[in-house]
This record gives structure tokens, C-alpha cells and sequence, in this order.
């Protein structure tokens, strides 16, 4: 942040030394104090490693924000290296490394040094920037130094070398001894560059700010056919920003018309793409392809292709005809080869009244296979593409499976004794099971397809600032302050004209540049007749380091 | 669909190129034997040394547009950008370190002597690409963006920089420890003119040690730079690399003979290092070297990181989500960041700084292979698929 700058506009002076009594700093020293103590860039730079150390160990320790399944195995003992430690972890919200209050007042902190640094620094830069290039005394004594004479009376000399020096900031002065001098320098943005840099982060934390409180981020998986709408309920993960509330959402509704995925030969996936279309108040808006790499934006909201997979129909109804208890894509998501998931079929009702026996809890397990062959009795999977789906399907039906717990269906543990039938459907078949009072029918399969359906607002605000990071960086790393001087002095019938010069940064590259302009300067001087009879005057030779 | 003829050349021709660059490096070290180095600094080369090195950027030249014929017919062969997986980003990496060592360092710096070690690293980078080896293939739907083109190649230019840089630092540390301890035993007849960045106090505002360069020819020192090898230990030299790059292989390959080779050559390599000591240029030249590489890999990697972002934007919908892959890149260029501003910060310039540059190289290193193959985010597809 403080970038060494040039003893005189350093800003804290050296502390007085000598012997003095022990003082005992009251809280406004003490808060002084801290404040100058984190001004500094030694302090910057341990809060940088410290930065770099939290997200080392954001790395290595899995987040419970990007991976909570890893989490929950550490938790456990599972994973990871036990229990124990992970009592630890988590006490330290390694488990959670960027919303810990550690690493909010590591950021914090940095963000004050930062202004701490910069203030100071605007304030000397608009100086430095507004004051004219100073004139230079003692010429000679810099390293860069050569004098070069010519026959142009000091005013033309002059003259050509402000063409010379056209890319510099200049000035002409009149030095102490009536000798005309034109100062010239370049390289402001240095130090421009860098604050344009710092500048930015401050642009960075805004946008990441705005993203946060008013955006939103929700996953959903609708199959083929089904529809979902842009609403708080539906979504299966739902992350809103702290000032995005039920108003927000959009009220659209997106219908998955169809779902395609397409196979490399080695059967992985080469393509997926949704065909959606946008309903409002029931009329058709737009139908358009979702694909990964390409979301479909919407009155604000973005929507990506995330994930897909198998949905075949069920239908369970009373044998022999009757109304469907259950009829409806269950949405299977991947184990493997196989693509496995529960449907609830009926909630069970333990005292329907009027008499009636009590109505048992029935649940379904199915397990899809998209392209099995049963080759020498054993099932054979040859591809993800469902050219021959065989769905194996097994319907629980007990007093109490777990169905009302809130807890979801997936995760409950259903009794074996309740296990009420068995059967391998193709599309198309269907099966009686629990004794041949229930039939199980897969009419169709089809594809369900994820979406992520979000709203980010300040990312316009993040893109400016990324590139005025870079716009910043690149002239705070490559421009160098550096000032030359040309004077000129009559010598009887010529001219000595001195050029001189001297750099903060950078002195292999203004070394070159010197050598540049000298001879430029030289040419410019020769003026367009260049002198033929004038004597050889020998300059002096510098060795010029390259 | 991958194109077998091109693909299989593509791999004789990176073969080729791995043997021809191990030869020239070969040459680029032996040359060192031929060479004096007299009281100033100055090296000169006798007739058998300069053929020697000749033969050697001939190599390094030859082997080089072998990888590079090798790199394209990747591309060509798979039908996208060649850099689509860690063994083509790796490959990638040490043609990048290889042309940047001939064209920069060599020529244009003019120091020929690190080019071995520029040579070793990019075919450390090569084994490591053949560990990793993934045959020529399709992209998985998410990498199949014109973003791989931007993003993925400025990471992959932005590394094979930082390696270079890395080069230039860890024989700056090496350099300097040498110049310090003869310094130091010198006694009296040591004015403190050739000793790195580091111990120079800036009297006036312009001598400031970033383009601090100390001058060969003016430099008072009595001591030949030969006694800069005789104070480092030939035992440690060899030990430390050859420890680390054993440990790193198993740990990462869980491979015990590759580790044995991988901390052999590294032991190779620390006492080429330790030899090479009074060839180098003197420390602060090497550390301008360093700086300078870095301040130019400094602006791509943030590019970089940047570009990323936009992509995972498109693609997942949230342009950062603490991935460890994102995760990664920002502690390394938080690092790098740490370099450039210790760089400029009075108490930590010279070896405190340089330290850091290799902290973040090791950052970098960590970034790529360890999380590529040992943590499960977003840029793991199935195996060491995504860099």
C-alpha cells in the first residue's frame, strides 16, 4: 500500500530519540498509536499472508458453503481426521473460513490499512502532480549526465529540445545564475496507476456487497413437460440476499418443453440442453435453448443449465382400474450406473372414520437402469443413453415408513417387513404387486432437467472495478518517475547544452531512454543543416549500461 | 473426433523434445566446467566451452520447435485449444519456460548460465505432464467455452513466468548467501559493492534498489567469486532439493521409484546449483531478474483470475464461490501481491522478499497439482481433467 515514497513526502517523521520517561499512552494515544501501526506496510503485508493462510486452510478443510456433505462425514468421524479435531475446526469456523469472524476482521482490517495508506497518498500525489517540474541545480553531479554543444544560439537549443522532450511535462525556467534550463519529467503514472489499483478494491467490496444483499441464487429440477415458477417456495436451495425478499421474485413461469444430452463415444457428456418457454399470466413469451455456457436471462434473473437426469412417469392406481393413487415423473438422481429415487405414493390416514380400516403409508423405491442387457443371467449397463430403460421398482406399504417426518424421503430407512412387492418394468408394462392389489405402471420415461436460477446484481460494478485493477496495475508496475533537465549556456560562438537526468525507479530502462534522448537531442541540435566544418568536439564518453 | 495419427506423433515429437532438452541442459551445466570466472565477475568461456554452449542453445532451440510442432498437433489432433488437461497444460507450461529462458534470459539479459535450470524445470514440468497423461480427447460441456481459450492460457502463460521467476529467485537467495559469506570472512578488503539488494541502504532518493544494479566492473573485492562456492555446504546443496522433490512426488504420485528419481535429479540439480554459484550474475542482478518476471506474470495471473471469474459466472452461475481451485489462484496472487509490496517496503526487501516470491511459487505449485488431484470442487472433472 505505502509504496516507499521519496524521504520528503514520506509521512510519519522519525520518532525523536533520546532518553525520555516511560509514558503511559492514554486511549487517545493508544488508538493513535494503532492507527499508525496499521498504516504501515509491514502490517499490511502480515495481514496479506494472514489473507493467503485463511484461504490455505479454506483449501485443505473442506466448506461447509461448498461441499456440506464432506463436512457432515468430517463431523462424524468418517472423514477427515475424526471427530475430535472436527469439534476443533469447527470451534475455529475452519469449517466455514470466509463468513468467520476471523476472516471478516482480517479483510476489515486490511481495508483500513488500505485507507489509511491511500489517503495520504492522494494528497501527496495531487501535489506532486499539480506542482511544475522543478528546476535542477548541479547538473553535473547526477550519473546521467552529458553535455553536447552546437551552434544554435541557447533559445533555438532550447527550443528543439522542448520537441524532443514533447512526451514529457516541462517547463522553462530561468535557473539562479540567469542559465535558461527547461525541466521536464514523466512517469506520474507510477504512482497514479497504483492508487487507481488500491483504488478499486474499495469499487470491488461494493459489488461484492450489492451481490450479497440484493441477489438471489436457487436451484431447481423440473421434468420434462412440468413447469416450474419463479417463486419463494420452489426453489430446493435457496439463497437470498439479506434485502431480497418474496416481492422480488420474477412471478414468470418457465415450462421444460424438452431435454437433450448428447454422448462423446466414451460416454461422457458432450452436451445437455433444456428447451424452455417463458409464461406470463399464462401466455407464451419466448421459447429458447438453455445450455451449459449459455443461461437464458430474463427480466433480470439469469437461468443456467446445472444438472439432469432420468425421470420416468409412475403411476400407481388400485388394481383393476380405479383413480391413480400416484401419477406423476419422479425425479432419480445418479448412483453409479444406476439412477435411483423414492416417490411418496399416499400419506396413510390411520383413522379415516365412518369405520374404515385404517389407510397404511405407501412408498416407492425405484432404480433405473437407462441401457441394460442381461447377458449369461448377470445385468450389463452399455450406455447412459436410455435406448433400453429397465426400471426396477419396489412399493413399501406400512403404518408408519417415516412419511410424515419432515425429514426427506430419501434419507428414511424403510423396514423390510414392509417391503410389499417387487418388480422390473419395461416402458410401456406395468405390474400387480401387494398381493395384486395395487398396480405399478411405467407408462414413459422421461428427463428432468436442473436449473440455477439467479439474480446478481453488481456485477456491472465488479467488471469497472476488475478493470481498473488492471488498468491500475499494469502502469504501477511498468511506468517509472523520472526527470531530465537540458540547459543551455553560450560559450562564445556555441552552445554547451547539458542534458542530465535521474530516475526513482527503474534505472536499466531510463538508462536506455537517456541514451535515446541524448541522441535525439543531438540530431534536433545538428539542427536541419547539420554543422560540416564545425570542429570535432569531442563529448565526453559515458559508458551507458544496457 | 481425436485425430490417432496426430495425437501419436504429437506424443513421439513431445518424447523427443523431452530427451533433446535433457541433453542440452546437460551441455548448458557442462559448459560451466570450460568456463573462468576472473576477480570482477566476469566470465569467459574457453573454445571448447563456447562450442559446448553453442551445441546447447542449438538443442534448446531444436527441442523447443519440436514441442512446439508436438503442442499444436495436440490442439489440432483433439480438435481444440491444447489445453484442455494437466498433461497438455504442463507441456504448455515448459515449452512457455523454455521460450522465455531462450528469448528473454539469454538474449536479451544475457545470462546464458541459468538456462540450465530453466531447461531442468521445464522438464520437471514434462515428467510431471507424463504422470498426468490423458490422452488426446473432448472437452466436458462446461470447458467448452471460448473462455479456455482466454482464461486457461493466461493462467498457463502466467505460470510458466512465475517459474521462471522462481528460478531467478531461488539462485538469487543462493547467489547472495555466497557474496555474504565471503563478504563476511573477506574482512577488511570487502567495500560491501557486490553484495545484493539487500544490504543496500538507499542514501539519496534515486539510488533506490529496485533497478539497483551492482557494477562488475566497479566492484572492489578481493576475494575470487570461486570462494562463493567454497562457503556453501555441497551437502545441503544436494540434500534440500532432493528431499523436497522426493517428499512432493510421493505425496502427490504415492509413487516411491518416481520419487527416488524425482529427488535424485533435484539432488543433481542442487549441486549444479552449488557449482554454478560463482557463474551466476551477481545477486542484485539476479533479483532485478526475478522482480522483473514476476511484475510481468503479476498482471496476466490477476487477468487470469478475472477471466476465470467471468467464466464460472456463465457457467455456474456465481462468479465466485470459494471453489479450492478459486480458492488457490487468490491465495497466490495474494501472495505475489505480498512479493511486490514487500518488494517496495523498507525491512523486507532483498531475501526477506524473495522468500515470500518463494512461498508463493510453492502457492502456486500447491494450486496446481494438489488441488487439481487431491480436492474434490468444481475443477475436478473426473481425474486430473481441468488445470
Amino acid at each position: 500500500m505505502t509504496e516507499t515514497l521519496p524521504p520528503r513526502e514520506r509521512v510519519d517523521p522519525p520518532a525523536p530519540r533520546g532518553p525520555r520517561l516511560p509514558d503511559i499512552p492514554g486511549p487517545v494515544e493508544t488508538l493513535g498509536l494503532a492507527w499508525r501501526r496499521l498504516r504501515k506496510m509491514s502490517t499490511a503485508l502480515v495481514l496479506l499472508f494472514a489473507l493467503a493462510l485463511a484461504s490455505v486452510v479454506a483449501t485443505f478443510v473442506p466448506q461447509e458453503p461448498v461441499i456440506a456433505r464432506t463436512v457432515e462425514l468430517w463431523r462424524a468421524g468418517t472423514a477427515g481426521p475424526g471427530a475430535a479435531w472436527a469439534r476443533v475446526l469447527d470451534a475455529l469456523s475452519f469449517f466455514d473460513v470466509f463468513g468467520s469472524w476471523w476472516f471478516l476482521a482480517i479483510t476489515a482490517a486490511l481495508f483500513t490499512s488500505l485507507t489509511g495508506c491511500l489517503f495520504p497518498r492522494y494528497r501527496a500525489f495531487a501535489r506532486v502532480v499539480r506542482r511544475p517540474p522543478a528546476p535542477g541545480r548541479g547538473l553535473d553531479r547526477l550519473a546521467h549526465h552529458e553535455v553536447l554543444r552546437t551552434a544554435l544560439p541557447p533559445t533555438a537549443a532550447l527550443d528543439a529540445a522542448e520537441t524532443v522532450l514533447g512526451r514529457y511535462r516541462r517547463r522553462r525556467v530561468e535557473a539562479v545564475d540567469g542559465v535558461a534550463q527547461i525541466a521536464a519529467e514523466r512517469g506520474h503514472w507510477r504512482e497514479g496507476g497504483s492508487l487507481i489499483f488500491h483504488t478499486a478494491f474499495y469499487l470491488l467490496l461494493v459489488g461484492i456487497v450489492i451481490g450479497h444483499s440484493f441477489g438471489f441464487t436457487g436451484q431447481i429440477n423440473v421434468a420434462e413437460g412440468s413447469d416450474f415458477a419463479d417463486t419463494t417456495v420452489v426453489y430446493d436451495q435457496a439463497k437470498p440476499g439479506r434485502f431480497w425478499d418474496a416481492g422480488d421474485h420474477r412471478g414468470f413461469v418457465v415450462r421444460l418443453d424438452d431435454f437433450d444430452v448428447s454422448y462423446h463415444p466414451d460416454f461422457t457428456p458432450k452436451d445437455f440442453v433444456s428447451t424452455v418457454t417463458i409464461l406470463e399470466d399464462g401466455q407464451e413469451v419466448r421459447t429458447t435453448q438453455v445450455r451449459v455456457n449459455h443461461p437464458l436471462v430474463y427480466r433480470g434473473m439469469k437461468i443456467f443449465q446445472a444438472r439432469f437426469g432420468m425421470a420416468p412417469r409412475v403411476v400407481v392406481r388400485p388394481a383393476g382400474g380405479g383413480d391413480a393413487l400416484f401419477d406423476d415423473r419422479v425425479l432419480l438422481t445418479q448412483d453409479g450406473p444406476f439412477w435411483v429415487g423414492r416417490a411418496k405414493v399416499s400419506a396413510g390416514n390411520p383413522s379415516p372414520g365412518d369405520g374404515r380400516d385404517p389407510v397404511p403409508q405407501i412408498a416407492l423405491d425405484l432404480a433405473l437402469v437407462p441401457d441394460a442387457a442381461i447377458v449369461d443371467g448377470e445385468l450389463r449397463i452399455n450406455s447412459p443413453e436410455p435406448r433400453n430403460p429397465r426400471l426396477a421398482a419396489s412399493l413399501y406399504a406400512g403404518q408408519d415408513l417415516g412419511l410424515g417426518r419432515p425429514e426427506p424421503i430419501s434419507s428414511l430407512e424403510f423396514p423390510q417387513s414392509d417391503l410389499v412387492g417387487q418388480a422390473m418394468l419395461t416402458p410401456g408394462g406395468s405390474a400387480d404387486l401387494a398381493n395384486g392389489l395395487l398396480t405399478v405402471e411405467f407408462p414413459e420415461l422421461d428427463q428432468w432437467s436442473g436449473f440455477q436460477v439467479s439474480h446478481a446484481p453488481g456485477r456491472r460494478v465488479l467488471l469497472v472495478a476488475g478493470m481498473l485493477v488492471l488498468v491500475g496495475l499494469i502502469p504501477s508496475l511498468y511506468s517509472y518517475r523520472r526527470r531530465l533537465w537540458v540547459e543551455a549556456r553560450r560559450d562564445g560562438e556555441r552552445t554547451d547544452v547539458v542534458l542530465a537526468g535521474v530516475a526513482l525507479q527503474r534505472q536499466t530502462a531510463f538508462a536506455d531512454e537517456f541514451a535515446e534522448v541524448r541522441d535525439t537531442l543531438e540530431a534536433a541540435l545538428a539542427g536541419p543543416a547539420p554543422l560540416r566544418h564545425a570542429p570535432a568536439v569531442p563529448t565526453p564518453q559515458k559508458e551507458t549500461r544496457r | 473426433m481425436p485425430n490417432e495419427t496426430l495425437a501419436q506423433t504429437s506424443n513421439t515429437l513431445f518424447n523427443i523434445a523431452f530427451v533433446t532438452y535433457i541433453v542440452a541442459m546437460v551441455a548448458y551445466f557442462f559448459r560451466l566446467a570450460f568456463t573462468r570466472v576472473s576477480v570482477a565477475g566476469v566470465t569467459s568461456s574457453t573454445v571448447t566451452g563456447t562450442r559446448i554452449g553453442l551445441v546447447g542453445t542449438a538443442l534448446a532451440v531444436a527441442g523447443l520447435a519440436l514441442h512446439l510442432v508436438s503442442f499444436v498437433a495436440r490442439g489440432v489432433a483433439a480438435d481444440r485449444m491444447p489445453w484442455g488437461n494437466m498433461y497438455e497444460y504442463s507441456s504448455g507450461m515448459a515449452l512457455l519456460v523454455v521460450a522465455v529462458g531462450l528469448v528473454v534470459v539469454q538474449r536479451r539479459f544475457g545470462y546464458g548460465h541459468l538456462m540450465g535450470f530453466l531447461l531442468a524445470a521445464a522438464v520437471l514440468m514434462m515428467t510431471s505432464g507424463l504422470l498426468l497423461f490423458a490422452e488426446a480427447g473432448p472437452l466436458v460441456p462446461a470447458l467448452n467455452s471460448y473462455w479456455i481459450r482466454i482464461h486457461t492460457s493466461s493462467m498457463m502463460v502466467a505460470s510458466s513466468i512465475f517459474i521462471v521467476g522462481f528460478a531467478a529467485t531461488a539462485l538469487y537467495l543462493v547467489k547472495d548467501t555466497g557474496e555474504r559469506r565471503v563478504a563476511a570472512s573477506g574482512g577488511d578488503s570487502y567495500t560491501g559493492s557486490t553484495v545484493g539488494a539487500a544490504r543496500l541502504t538507499p542514501v539519496e532518493p534515486d539510488a533506490r534498489p529496485e533497478g539497483y544494479e551492482a557494477d562488475g566492473a566497479l566492484a572492489v573485492s578481493v576475494a575470487s567469486p570461486l570462494a562463493q562456492r567454497e562457503v556453501l555446504s555441497p551437502v545441503l546443496f544436494p540434500l534440500v532439493p532432493g528431499v523436497i522433490a522426493a517428499l512432493f512426488t510421493l505425496l502427490v504420485w504415492r509413487a516411491p521409484v518416481a520419487a527416488i528419481i524425482a529427488g535424485s535429479v533435484a539432488a543433481l540439480l542442487g549441486t549444479a546449483a552449488w557449482y554454478a554459484v560463482p557463474y551466476l550474475p551477481p545477486a542484485a542482478k539476479l533479483d532485478n531478474l526475478a522482480y522483473r518476471t514476476i511484475a510481468f506474470a503479476f498482471p496476466i495471473w490477476t487477468f487470469g483470475v478475472m477471466t476465470g471469474a467471468i467464466w464460472a459466472e456463465e457457467t455456474w452461475g456465481r462468479y465466485w464461490g470459494w471453489d479450492p481451485k478459486e480458492t488457490g489462484s487468490f491465495f497466490t496472487w495474494v501472495l505475489y501481491a505480498a512479493y511486490l509490496h514487500a518488494r517496495s517496503t523498507h525491512g523486507w526487501r532483498g531475501r526477506k522478499a524473495a522468500w515470500v516470491a518463494v512461498v508463493a511459487f510453492f502457492a502456486l505449485m500447491i494450486t496446481f497439482y494438489v488441488v487439481n488431484l487431491f480436492i474434490v470442487g468444481l475443477h475436478s472433472y473426473a481425474g486430473p481433467g481441468l488445470v
